[in-house]
């Protein structure tokens, strides 16, 4: 019976992945040919694509999103590897996961928002180089001259540091995404990385390598990563097609003059004349085509640096760039650092500034006049941000618990399993862009006005692939013959399921089921295309703010953005914590840690794992 | 009365090994042999575990009955194996009271006197509401018998089940363990590398190639 309905559930998860990206895509190949019922175009044809290519800027949009997405997943690439070469081993690599887990569940549009505060003109960095520079020179000054002249604070002369934001190649927008990216991967490697199976085969190479006198880098290029990388190559590949496809970045940071593609598209799909929707749609098959191309460049880059490594291997160097790569690593955390120090300082003093200007380091006297008028703006975005992830996220685990249970009550054949696999990364694979209008066209066919239901299922094809990444991690680090010896003592599976693995599995249950949440709150595009804008939620709202009037408005709406999914870990962190002080002070059998999601404030449970085999 | 008859274990379609066997109650019946030769996925076959990519021909018999085809909760076969693999979420009154079949005792106290009795027969008086984790090495192998046997099954297979206790220990628990079988006439089958092992169970050896 409790076999029968985790298959449903599998069959149900493949259903919510599948069908939308499906239809989706299909919903803009018709547009794309000419055929588009609504605006009486009714033959195919590809005069759509001839339109779009004939475009003075499309090429340069194309050029544009290839080039941010490809170089920003390379730089995020290497610099990952940069830090767990030069951390893997060590004990700050807790702390460094801590550092960047809050980027992980931090909002694209808000980190966009974030960085376009920081590095503008008249951010914080600006205003600290100008400060200096004015200094030194009023120091110079006093050196020669007697009669000191007052500076003026803010006469000070206008940086021009900050060309970094809305330049034409994107450089900006390449590096957002990369900040973004790199969180992900360093996370995704290290929880493949804590695999038992693997854990216990790359600590075997790494001693080997030890002893070959091969330097701790060294044995991280030539045994760790080319043990691991086929488990990392895929989610890799998601990064890069959405950061070819992103939308909320280049919208924040990017150029506008031509924009990326899918900033573009997205205009294009949001005008008011309903034929530019053809236009938009045959864009839509094109971004696919310029991910794809994305991907295929990476997979060239990857053959390259295979082949190469291969070479390096036999050569039997027993170094590998060891300071180099150290000293990236260590500069790349005190960039996280100093950003995140300089974010929050910028936000939270902005949130509350009556008024600041440029060259002041701090704002001119404070106030809780935005907060209260962003409180009373977003009681009802908030609400439907709540309502829709709690929906969601919960539904979602649901279904991701049930259906790795019917993974393990019935396995399915290795073939099946490899298409799984693949349909679980389908809706990361295909750019959102791409397939959420033709499913809004979709949605709007079938029941048009149920804005709730459409909205939830654009967030569901987003956030399963994530909640079922972090559970698996935790499922497979399970040892299963606890499982066995229940069955053996006569439990149904059900039993075995609700009394020992639901217990036992809890701390990773409620630290997937908070990702779910927070990747829910994150999503922009779904949210916006679903409901139709009907439905506004925190992260739309932070997005729409940013070209309104108040900076200071924007501040708060972002401050909520970041604190929202913090307060989901805090939550999932604390639970189970009270469960086990109500149980008399005894540690869970399986630790969440390293999952996908890896909480940011984990500290505790990191002792516990050891107890469970250790026998006196 | 376990029977194993004509049993072969097939990996994909490869037979990995094949034996007959019978064994009686209070009997433990050794199966020796190197790593990889299947030990293990025998006693997954006998508890009805057995996964994909294995499968399993020939008839098990308990007491005449054939299990080939009954879900492996329902086979009344207990299973141990090296670690104690008690539930941490429970203490170790309630993995005992877990493993017992529900509605045997009149009342709670009644499962409480015959969760003491268990304990006591081990020399564990007392500890049904300590923590599993507070517990040394040696009684959690203890609970884990106990838990097993409150079960009531009709044989028990133990997978290298004193392997990672210590010398000293090993001798005391093995014979706890075989002498608590043979008094409950519960046959069993033991996998293991250690001649000791089979020396102490006293029954056939199968050697495995």
């Amino acid at each position: 019976m409790f076999t029968h309905v985790t298959l449903v559930a599998r069959w149900c998860l493949l259903l919510v992945l599948c069908v939308p990206v499906l239809a989706g895509l299909v919903g803009v190949l018709f547009p794309a040919l000419g055929y588009f019922p609504a605006i009486g175009a009714n033959a195919f044809s590809t005069d759509v694509f001839a339109t779009l290519f004939a475009l003075p800027d499309v090429w340069k949009m194309m050029a544009l999103s290839l080039f941010t997405g490809l170089g920003s997943t390379l730089l995020a690439v290497l610099a990952a590897f940069c830090i767990l070469a030069a951390f893997y081993q060590s004990s700050l690599l807790g702390k460094i996961q801590g550092v960047l887990s809050p980027f992980l569940v931090f909002p694209h549009a808000a980190a966009a928002i974030a960085l376009l505060f920081v590095l503008s003109p008249s951010g914080i960095f600006t205003a600290i180089g100008t400060r200096l520079s004015g200094y030194f020179s009023y120091a110079f000054t006093n050196l020669f001259v007697s009669e000191t002249p007052l500076i003026n604070e803010t006469a000070l002369p206008a940086s021009t540091g900050a060309a970094i934001l809305y330049d034409s190649i994107g450089f900006g927008v390449l590096l957002a995404l990369s900040l973004k990216e790199l969180p992900f991967i360093i996370l995704m490697t290290l929880s493949v990385m804590s695999q038992p199976l693997v854990k216990k085969k790359l600590k075997g190479y790494v001693n080997v390598g030890a002893a070959l006198g091969y330097s701790p880098i060294a044995s991280f290029f030539k045994l760790v990563l080319p043990t691991i990388y086929s488990q990392i190559k895929l989610p890799i590949l998601a990064v890069l097609v959405f950061a070819t496809s992103n939308v909320e970045i280049p919208l924040i940071l990017g150029p506008n003059s031509p924009s990326t593609l899918a900033v573009a598209i997205m205009h294009w799909f949001n005008h008011i004349d309903l034929s530019m929707r053809l236009l938009a749609s045959s864009a839509a098959v094109v971004q696919v085509a310029v991910s794809a191309v994305a991907v295929l460049l990476f997979l060239s880059i990857e053959r390259i640096v295979n082949y190469m490594g291969k070479r390096s291997l036999s050569k039997g160097n027993r170094y590998f760039a060891d300071k180099a790569f150290r000293l990236c690593g260590f500069a790349v955390i005190a960039l996280y650092i100093i950003l995140i120090c300089a974010v929050i300082y910028t936000m939270v003093a902005y949130s509350v500034a009556k008024q600041w200007n440029f060259p002041l380091l701090v704002p001119d006297g404070a106030t809780l006049l935005h907060w209260k008028t962003a409180i009373s703006a977003l009681a009802s975005p908030l609400i439907n941000t709540l309502l829709l992830g709690l929906l969601v996220s919960t539904t979602a685990l649901v279904l991701v618990i049930f259906t790795l249970e019917s993974e393990q009550l019935k396995p399915a054949h290795a073939y099946a399993s490899n298409i799984f696999s693949l349909s679980l990364f389908l809706p990361l694979l295909v750019p959102g862009v791409a397939f959420l209008y033709g499913l809004v066209w979709f949605q709007q066919l079938v029941f048009q006005n149920a804005v709730w239901f459409h909205t939830y299922i654009a967030h569901m094809v987003y956030v399963v692939p994530y909640v079922f990444l972090s559970m698996a991690v935790a499922y497979r680090k399970f040892d299963n013959r606890y499982a066995m010896v229940a069955q053996s003592l006569g439990k149904t599976p059900w039993q075995v399921f609700y009394h020992v693995k639901l217990p036992s599995l809890f701390n990773a249950i409620m630290v997937a089921w908070a990702l779910g949440l927070a990747i829910s709150f994150s999503q922009y595009l779904p949210t916006l295309l679903a409901s139709g804008g009907t439905l506004p939620t925190i992260t739309t709202e932070a997005v729409a703010s940013v070209a309104g009037s108040s900076t200071r408005l924007t501040a708060v709406y972002v401050i909520m953005q970041a604190i929202l999914p913090l307060i989901g870990f805090m939550i999932a962190w604390y639970i189970p914590v009270f469960a086990m002080r109500k149980r008399g002070g005894q540690t869970p059998m399986s630790d969440s840690l390293s999952n996908v999601s890896a909480d940011p404030v984990r500290k505790k449970p990191k002792a516990s794992i050891k107890t469970r085999t250790k026998r006196v | 009365m376990l029977s194993l008859e004509n049993i072969v274990i097939y990996h994909d379609e490869r037979p990995l090994l094949q034996l007959s066997a019978e064994v009686a109650g209070g009997e433990v019946l050794t199966v020796m042999g190197p790593s990889g030769a299947g030990k293990s996925t025998l006693l997954q076959a006998i508890a009805g575990q057995l996964k994909a990519p294995f499968s399993i021909a020939g008839q098990i018999k308990i007491n005449g009955v054939v299990i080939n085809n009954i879900d492996a909760h329902l086979r009344k076969v207990g299973i141990m194996f090296q670690d104690a693999l008690l539930f941490e979420h429970m203490t170790v009154g309630e993995n005992i009271a877990f493993a017992m079949p529900a509605d045997r005792h009149k009342n709670k106290q009644v499962k409480r006197d015959a969760i003491n009795e268990l304990l006591a027969a081990v020399d564990l008086d007392g500890i049904a509401d300590r923590a599993v984790n507070t517990l040394s090495g040696g009684q959690q192998a203890r609970v884990s018998l106990i838990r097993t046997l409150a079960s009531q099954p009709e044989a028990v297979l133990l997978d290298e089940p004193f392997s990672q206790l210590d010398v000293a220990l090993r001798g005391q628990i093995r014979s706890w363990t075989f002498s608590q079988l043979k008094a409950r006439k519960i046959p069993a089958v033991v996998v293991t590398h250690d001649k000791d092992d089979a020396l102490a169970a006293g029954g056939n050896i199968i050697e495995l190639l």
